[in-house]
């Protein structure tokens, strides 16, 4: 009787072994914003990206990060102007969060809704489309995010009086493994 | 033996269904999402998401200062200033260039050229003062054009006070009647050279070359 009552709260625990909660930790990353201005096309590039990602239920919730000033233009007069006008001193972090289900992390492409934080503004950006490809236990995710000065209230910096163009896509380029 | 038998078909029989209800239960979360359009669709995430602590930021590095962000605006401020001031002197700077007097030049032409040539030196005065003044922001390394643009004021600023000294000299040998001679005859060549490296400092930060 004691083995069979063994073997059954073994077999009632084993959905729950299998389901155990898994986790996504960031490896690697490239983000870069872009801008235009009439005399200059720049981009912004940071790897100092940081990220995790918890399962739990068939959902996947992810949380990125990264310091403001990381981003490198090539010019570090520029960057410390676009530090002031994000108000990097003030929110020195940008974030993004999203949420998937765990399915996703054997598709080729992905649509996920973000909520991103930058600049001291709170900004949702719904379906944005991202490439997945594996290698290994990796994954990796590309896309773009199609971010606008406008949608945090940047005042658009300018040079010689002309401001750059409301468009800032952020290209993100992360590769993940599981833990 | 008979009831062993029993016992071993019936636990067998549990196992295989309490496996396939196992199997069932895993994969509940995908059938939750029935095509694929749901399945690769998200919402944002919830309180069960991890934190900037889980990341390994420290509060340092999360937490905001008012005081940083009050010294990059001041800085972005003055600096905007340095910029349209640099822009408004290369007008005086192109005119006193234009109206430079040539060699028969009489006194009057002289002195239009002399007074623009104040008003460059006290634009450009006012405009490097700006950038001199403005705050400095810890442990920036510099790189990119910035550096040529400081690296030329070391050309341009000296060239900004050595100008209108020779060409102070210049004038007074020539009001005793006398042709400019010496260290004043370089005033035009001092003054070009000057010229040149502030048009190329405004061109260093302006154009992405």
């Amino acid at each position: 009787m004691n083995w069979k009552t063994t073997i059954t709260v073994v077999a009632l625990a084993l959905p729950n072994l299998a389901r155990a909660d898994s986790r996504w930790v960031l490896e690697s990353s490239t983000l870069t914003y872009h801008i235009s201005h009439p005399l200059h096309q720049v981009d912004g590039i940071s790897h100092d990206a940081r990220g995790k990602g918890t399962c739990h239920a068939g959902q996947c919730d992810f949380l990125i990060a990264a310091p403001v000033k990381s981003f490198d233009s090539g010019d570090s007069n520029r960057d410390l102007h676009m530090l002031q006008v994000t108000r990097g001193g003030q929110y020195p972090m940008v974030t993004v969060r999203t949420r998937l289900p765990e399915s996703a992390s054997s598709l080729s492409s992905v649509t996920a809704d973000l909520d991103i934080e930058f600049a001291g503004q709170k900004v949702p950006y719904k379906q944005v489309a991202f490439q997945r490809s594996t290698d290994g236990a990796r994954s990796r995710i590309t896309g773009t995010v199609p971010c606008t000065v406008a949608d945090f209230k940047i005042d658009p910096p300018s040079l010689l009086t002309v401001p750059i163009k409301n468009e800032m896509p952020i290209r993100v380029d992360m590769t993940w493994r599981t833990e | 033996m008979v009831t062993t038998e029993i016992d071993m078909k019936t636990v067998t029989t549990h196992l295989l269904i309490l496996f396939c209800l196992s199997a069932l239960v895993i994969q509940m979360p995908s059938l939750a999402f029935a095509d694929e359009a749901a399945a690769n669709s998200s919402s944002p995430a919830t309180e069960s998401a991890p934190s900037l602590q889980d990341l390994g930021f420290s509060q340092a590095q999360t937490q905001g200062n008012a005081q940083d962000q009050a010294t990059l605006d001041k800085r972005s401020h003055m600096l905007k200033i340095h910029q349209r001031w640099g822009l408004a002197t290369t007008a005086p700077l192109i005119a006193t260039l234009l109206l430079a007097p040539g060699g028969k030049s009489n006194s009057s032409a002289r002195s239009l050229h002399g007074g623009l040539g104040i008003i460059t030196a006290g634009m450009y005065f006012t405009t490097a003062s700006y950038a001199i003044r403005a705050p400095k922001i810890p442990g920036t390394k510099e790189k990119g054009p910035i550096r040529l643009h400081k690296a030329l004021a070391w050309i341009h600023g000296p060239g900004m006070i050595v100008t209108p000294i020779l060409g102070a000299m210049a004038d007074e040998q020539r009001n005793a009647g006398q042709k400019v001679h010496g260290i004043a005859s370089a005033h035009g060549a001092v003054g070009g050279i000057t010229i040149a490296a502030y048009l190329a400092s405004i061109l260093a930060v302006s154009i992405k070359f």
